[in-house]
């Protein structure tokens, strides 16, 4: 288990990571609704709004996904090779999903051009 | 071990050392051979997913984003998961979902407990622990279940759904499936593994690690969550 800290304290680090999640799942939930009640502004208005919610929602669940990693997957109190090895993969993930984001705005060109 | 200056312990690793600690007489990065296995099969489950979520983005991004009335833009998130078993067709966006997030979380949180009191060889309570985290992952499902019959009356289906784009329904079928079957997956290897607590297995071999390997397991599918729920509910 977590080298250098006591049991107490160790169960007491996870129930505040818990609290974290939660309440980033809460933030996360109450800026969704949010977008939906603005249902009244026109289409432009609702895009222009949707968009630093998606960077607002893709920065929280990286957050989510640090704690989970660090800290019930234990990665925090691993040795360090470990945790490169682990998280170098990802990596290629970045580059995956820029390509690929990029490919699928190009369909959609192609599609409205060529019907 | 002629030497008294060594200790016992060291006397017992260098034993080890041949026969247990991966041959080379010291533990790799001082993670089991299971452990470390565990990590990496993670890693390839890791790439399947993201094989799944990178294409649901490059389907998305090929098509018209929301707009009401629009057949071909995709389907507002708000509008299609707007319902609960207890309220049933009352309009409540997302609440449901808020429910089994918050189910998956706590479920991990248990994970963590029984985790905890394997190392300190409490049998009782890593049995404890362990039947909520089973009990967590079987609400999951069934919240899931219910979820799945409920867009299937409402008209999703593989190829069309009255929400909006068509591969949709694919998309969502396909993901949350996947991720479904690693929670029922997931449930029955903590059965068998509570099971072996019951039944003493851990006590003889004298460790609890096989709790901390069935618990990556299962907090990387509370990490798959974090995504899919992103990707499909809020995004």
């Amino acid at each position: 288990m977590a080298t250098g800290i006591t049991h107490e304290e160790s169960i007491k680090r996870v129930y505040r990571v818990c609290g974290i999640l939660a309440i980033v799942t809460a933030v996360e939930i109450i800026a969704a609704l949010s977008h939906y009640s603005w249902l009244g502004l026109s289409e432009e208005a609702k895009v222009a709004a949707k968009l630093p919610l998606n960077v607002l929602f893709i920065v929280l669940s990286a957050a989510k996904a640090y704690y989970i990693m660090s800290e019930f997957m234990h990665l925090r109190y691993e040795l360090k090779p470990l945790t490169i090895s682990v998280m170098a993969p990802f990596l290629f993930l970045i580059w995956a999903i820029i390509a690929f984001s990029y490919e699928g705005v190009s369909w959609l060109q192609l599609r409205t051009w060529f019907g | 071990m002629a030497d008294s200056a060594m200790t016992a312990h060291h006397d017992h690793a260098l034993e080890q050392s041949t026969e247990e600690l991966w041959s080379g007489g010291q533990e790799p990065v001082k993670a089991s051979y299971g452990k470390l296995m565990m990590w990496y099969f993670l890693i390839s489950d890791t790439f399947t997913f993201a094989g799944f979520l990178i294409a649901y983005a490059a389907i998305r991004f090929a098509h018209p984003t929301h707009s009401a009335g629009a057949w071909n833009s995709w389907p507002d998130p708000n509008e299609v998961f707007s319902a609960t078993p207890v309220t049933g067709h009352a309009n409540l966006p997302l609440i449901f979902v808020t429910f089994m997030t918050f189910t998956l979380i706590v479920s991990s949180v248990t994970m963590v407990r029984a985790v905890q009191e394997g190392t300190r060889m409490n049998r009782k309570g890593v049995m404890f622990w362990m039947v909520w985290t089973i009990l967590g992952g079987l609400v999951f499902v069934g919240s899931q279940a219910w979820e799945w019959q409920h867009l299937i009356h409402e008209g999703m289906t593989p190829t069309g759904n009255p929400f909006g784009a068509a591969a949709f329904g694919a998309l969502f079928f396909i993901i949350t499936g996947f991720h479904g079957a690693h929670v029922s997956v997931g449930v029955v290897i903590n059965s068998i593994v509570l099971f072996q607590t019951w039944i003493g297995t851990y006590d003889r071999r004298g460790h609890y690690e096989m709790i901390e390997k069935v618990g990556l397991y299962w907090h990387f599918v509370d990490l798959v969550w974090v995504y899919v729920f992103m990707a499909f509910y809020l995004l």
